[in-house]
């Protein structure tokens, strides 16, 4: 292997998780830019989505019959839906009534609901890591020394599909207006007559969704998945978003890109037990040249 | 405002000291990591001991008066809780053993306290040479120590597996650490050389950076000293960058679920073990049955059957001892000799290791470990 | 608040602050007397511990509104001071005290000179990687740290006349100890609380431009607060080690962080007795959960989310609404009062 095919190899390795926190990230950032809240439960909602494909994996196409396609739609169709009530229920319950109490008064909820849904995993599949099944084998694009599996091809267009709906929706529905304008000004936003409480609920259902498609690719893509794994997943996507500046739908994809290429590139070049140190340590370089993420605008508080 | 303070403070208190005294029962101390991120290996530990409990209760009172009970506690992995947990343990009467702690940084801070309380710890996993070598008497482990298994295995990949250029990788805990320093140690002076040796995060997934790198170097060896969540995943994931290299692993990855994670990419990768094949022992082969039927659900972890002949041992020792009194009962597990256990005859030296010395070699066929034969011949 | 509530206050007004603070002293120097056991002991010592890291927090978070999400990395910092210069120097561990707390601040001091051009959720991740670097640097650098297998550390001891008294493992040395350690700290707190910087510091967090205008000089005093801050974590990080007799990386990872994060929260942002009610209750209640065995973190969840949704502001947040029915802020009121119509008059 040529020290350039390397080079590529790395860089297409850092893409695809890249493509993963960027998924997660938008959960974290839709959240932020409506409410200013630091939803520390996502990552936790994240690898709900996994288990939740696994439980229709082993559920239902057996007994319908259905081929390996037809079982990845149901997966994903469910997985996003059972992610996106979990996100508006979790809304309802733990931060609807603390929407006039001190900001971080919803940060202690957000650990609590964390907690509760790390045990509950926990308590329904065990605490072993649970095998995920396998999709598209090893089976891969090879381009001379270096190689791009199937899934990874997967994981990096169905994420990149995803966001372009994101962003259309955002951009061209009336709904994606109300959205806008809701993170703009909240209270303009009630005159205009928008329901923001419905806004703000709409945003933690697509947020989680996506978090939960997210989930469910890092299943396909590591094949084991784990009660807790929301948790480090979590922290490096909303690293991501904050990189990207928080509030920001681009950024966010954007963040998580770069996250995963310099994290990727560190681990791979210099030394990989100090991975994360990389991760973290370009974020605090970047965001003392950008304060407000590499997207974010800048607002006064 | 000031009574608010008081009544909160009385009431928690109030709350810390609930719980009632019992009489006839002899209770036995569980100590390990069952919730958070090393749930699986706390709760496999706490599973063999209640078996071990069962079997005995179920035959009747283990000396006249007495029932055996199992006190589990949750140490977090976290050296601190484990101090407070050994006095909480150590505080209460009618426990006269322990089993745990799981995790070596664990047992290392919980050891004086034990040694305080005059009471026997015997834990199944803390493989880490240091404890022993603090002078604790109450000390004892029914796991080998990292410097006994890791330069058997490194003999195993020289002599057998040809190894020349060799590439080991641990996961930075204090077990896989050790085991990867010591096999590292011993092969560089068999001749073999180490193209490199770097360590990967307890929890972390995505391996690819590194392995790409590994793959650049073209090793025909990898060695990886931790357990087999991230072995499964950096095998899966070598092997889809297109990495051929042989793979050998120590007791950590010699688990069922290991398999199970690693899929067909499984096949082919040899481990070391403490002691020959377990599957063909027939007190074994009773556990394993039990233990599926009971915990069916679950993979049965690496070191449950360290933890089940701990527990044995306690067993036999307050049974021999006939009374619930922690100095006889540890006067009795340091007297255990040839104890036929599911790993073997168990004796312990005076640091309170092992002196099961046996190191056999299986590699997976079929999906399913197959012994090789012991690491030296 | 309602017009029953006020009057209870009143009432409870009536008995003298000191003679409250004094008695509930008394109780816990007297607590060992009844209680001996050495996991209840233990328990208290760790909360305590903690009470300390939730009051060093205070002031940077309570007080001057910095969100740190890596508060661990200054415990570790404290801990570790002790533990090299014990295991490399052979230090002894009063020895240590001014070493650990000023190379916990200088810490602090550094990081903070970088990091606090940033504001708000942007300074909150930056101290969360700051967390996780430090806690992965310590699990690396092996041939300092010891890495993951710790180091081993004395426990401290007193030469009284004749005769060396070693701490050991008992818990009972470290209770009092603890307990004077948190006394010093709320006394630091409280008078900072109440001087010119803590005045500052609260009109930082209130407004920033607003206190900028008012000729506070903003950079300054937020640096003053993060060292200040992370001096009391080396403080009680040099508690820590000498208790545990052991370091080692676990004991300093994010969940700590957020814990401590959670009792300022929970206790009340900015509330001496909030910080140290919460301290103890969040060590005490999954304590006393453990019957509960691996259902415990789904029961402590509830326990947080329910409390937050019955006080959102914390169990002892509401202080500032009560100091305005203060007796002697009425007086000052008054006085105020009586000024501006004597100006207006003129």
């Amino acid at each position: 292997m040529s020290p350039l095919e390397t080079f590529i190899q790395q860089l297409i390795n850092g893409l695809v998780i890249g493509m993963i926190y960027a998924l997660i990230a938008l959960g974290y950032t839709m959240v932020y830019g409506i409410i200013q809240l630091i939803n520390f439960a996502h990552g936790e909602i994240f690898i709900t989505g996994a288990f939740i494909g696994l439980a229709v994996f082993g559920a239902l196409p057996g007994a319908l019959g259905l081929g390996n396609l037809w079982a990845l739609v149901l997966m994903f169709a469910l997985a996003m839906a059972g992610c996106g009530l979990l996100g508006v229920l979790i809304e309802r319950v733990a931060y609807r009534p603390l929407r006039k109490s001190p900001r971080l008064a919803c940060l202690i909820t957000a650990i609590g609901v964390s907690f509760i849904l790390q045990n509950v995993l926990m308590l329904i599949w065990g605490p072993v890591d649970k095998s995920f099944p396998v999709f598209f084998k090893h089976s891969a694009l090879t381009f001379g020394a270096f190689r791009v599996t199937f899934m990874q091809s997967f994981i990096v267009i169905s994420s990149l599909v995803m966001m372009l709906v994101l962003h259309f929706f955002i951009r061209r529905t009336m709904l994606g207006k109300a959205l806008r304008a809701a993170s703009e000004d909240m209270t303009a936003a009630r005159l205009m007559g928008i329901n923001v409480e419905r806004i703000i609920s709409v945003c933690f259902l697509i947020g989680s969704a996506l978090g939960g498609a997210g989930g469910l690719m890092y299943g396909m893509y590591y094949n084991t998945i784990t009660f807790h794994d929301g948790y480090l997943a979590g922290i490096k996507a909303f690293t991501a978003a904050v990189l990207g500046g928080i509030g920001n739908v681009p950024g966010a994809m954007l963040g998580g890109v770069a996250l995963g290429m310099m994290e990727g590139l560190g681990a791979g070049y210099l030394s990989s037990e100090w991975k994360n140190v990389f991760a973290f340590l370009i974020l605090i370089i970047l965001l003392l040249r950008w304060p407000s993420g590499i997207l974010g605008k800048f607002r006064h508080e | 405002m000031r009574k608010k303070i008081l009544i909160v403070i009385c009431c928690l208190l109030s709350a810390l000291s609930l719980g009632a005294k019992q009489t006839g029962v002899i209770k036995i101390g569980c100590v390990g990591p069952i919730t958070g991120d090393q749930a699986s290996l706390g709760l496999d530990q706490l599973h063999a001991l209640q078996i071990a409990v069962d079997e005995v209760n179920a035959k009747g009172e283990i000396i006249p008066g007495c029932r055996l009970e199992v006190v589990s506690l949750d140490d977090q992995h976290n050296p601190s809780q484990a101090v407070a947990m050994a006095k909480r343990l150590a505080a209460d009467p009618d426990v006269v053993a322990v089993i745990g702690h799981m995790n070596s940084s664990c047992s290392l801070a919980a050891a004086p306290i034990y040694q305080n309380a005059r009471m026997a710890e015997i834990s199944p996993s803390s493989s880490n040479p240091e404890i022993s070598r603090k002078g604790y008497d109450t000390f004892f482990r029914t796991c080998a120590t990292d410097d006994i298994q890791a330069p058997q295995a490194a003999y195993f990949a020289f002599k057998q597996l040809k190894a020349q250029k060799v590439f080991v990788i641990d996961d930075k805990t204090t077990y896989g650490k050790g085991i990867a320093d010591e096999f590292k140690k011993e092969i560089l002076r068999l001749g073999s050389s180490v193209l490199g040796h770097q360590g990967i995060m307890q929890g972390e997934k995505d391996f690819t950076p590194l392995l790409t790198k590994i793959k650049a170097l073209a090793p025909d060896l990898i060695f990886f000293g931790g357990m087999y969540p991230e072995g499964a995943l950096l095998l899966r994931q070598a092997r889809s960058l297109g990495l051929i290299a042989q793979w050998l692993g120590g007791d950590g990855i010699y688990v069922s679920a290991f398999i199970d994670l690693a899929k067909e990419d499984a096949e082919g990768v040899y481990c070391t073990f403490i002691g020959a094949d377990v599957s063909s022992l027939a007190s074994a082969k009773n556990y394993l049955e039990t233990y599926n039927s009971r915990f069916g659900r679950q993979h049965i972890g690496p070191y449950s059957a360290y933890a089940y002949d701990a527990a044995n041992i306690i067993i036999e020792a307050i049974r021999k001892a006939a009374k619930k009194d922690r100095q006889a009962v540890l006067a009795q597990v340091r007297a255990t000799k040839d104890f036929p256990g599911v790993v073997g005859l168990t004796n312990f030296d005076e640091k309170g290791d092992s002196t099961i010395g046996f190191i056999g070699v299986f590699r997976v066929k079929n999906s399913a470990f197959e012994y090789v034969g012991p690491a030296k011949q | 608040m309602n017009r029953r509530g006020i009057g209870l206050y009143q009432a409870t007004k009536k008995i003298p602050r000191r003679a409250v603070n004094v008695f509930i002293l008394l109780i816990l120097f007297a607590l060992p007397l009844f209680d001996r056991n050495q996991y209840h002991l233990e328990v208290l010592v760790s909360a305590g511990i903690f009470a300390i890291l939730v009051l060093g927090l205070n002031v940077m978070t309570g007080y001057c509104g910095l969100l740190n999400l890596g508060y661990a990395a200054f415990f570790a910092a404290g801990a570790y001071t002790y533990a090299i210069l014990n295991v490399r120097f052979g230090w002894s561990f009063w020895v240590s005290l001014p070493a650990c707390i000023i190379s916990a601040g200088a810490f602090g001091l550094a990081f903070g000179s970088c990091a606090l051009r940033l504001k708000g959720d942007y300074l909150a991740v930056v101290t969360l990687g700051f967390g996780e670097i430090t806690r992965i640097a310590l699990n690396n650098m092996d041939s300092l740290t010891g890495g993951p297998n710790g180091l081993t550390v004395a426990h401290p001891a007193l030469w009284l006349p004749h005769k060396r008294l070693a701490f050991g493992i008992n818990s009972l040395p470290y209770y009092y100890l603890t307990l004077l350690a948190i006394l010093v700290t709320v006394i630091i707190v409280s008078r900072l609380s109440s001087s010119r910087f803590g005045r500052a510091w609260i009109a930082i967090k209130e407004d920033e431009v607003a206190a900028a205008c008012l000729g506070i000089h903003t950079g300054k005093l937020k640096l003053l607060a993060f060292c200040i801050g992370s001096a009391l974590a080396g403080f009680a990080g040099w508690l820590f080690a000498g208790k545990q007799g052991f370091v080692s990386p676990e004991s300093f990872d994010f969940i700590t962080s957020i814990m401590l994060t959670a009792m300022l929260v929970f206790g009340g942002m900015g509330s001496i007795p909030g910080a140290i009610v919460a301290a103890l209750a969040l060590t005490i209640i999954p304590e006393v959960l453990r019957p509960l065995q691996q259902y415990r973190m789904f029961f402590f969840g509830t326990v947080m989310i329910v409390m937050m949704l019955f006080r959102p502001q914390g169990l002892f947040g509401g202080v500032r609404i009560f100091e305005e029915f203060r007796p002697e802020s009425e007086r000052i009121r008054q006085e105020e009062d009586e000024a501006l119509g004597e100006d207006l008059r003129q």
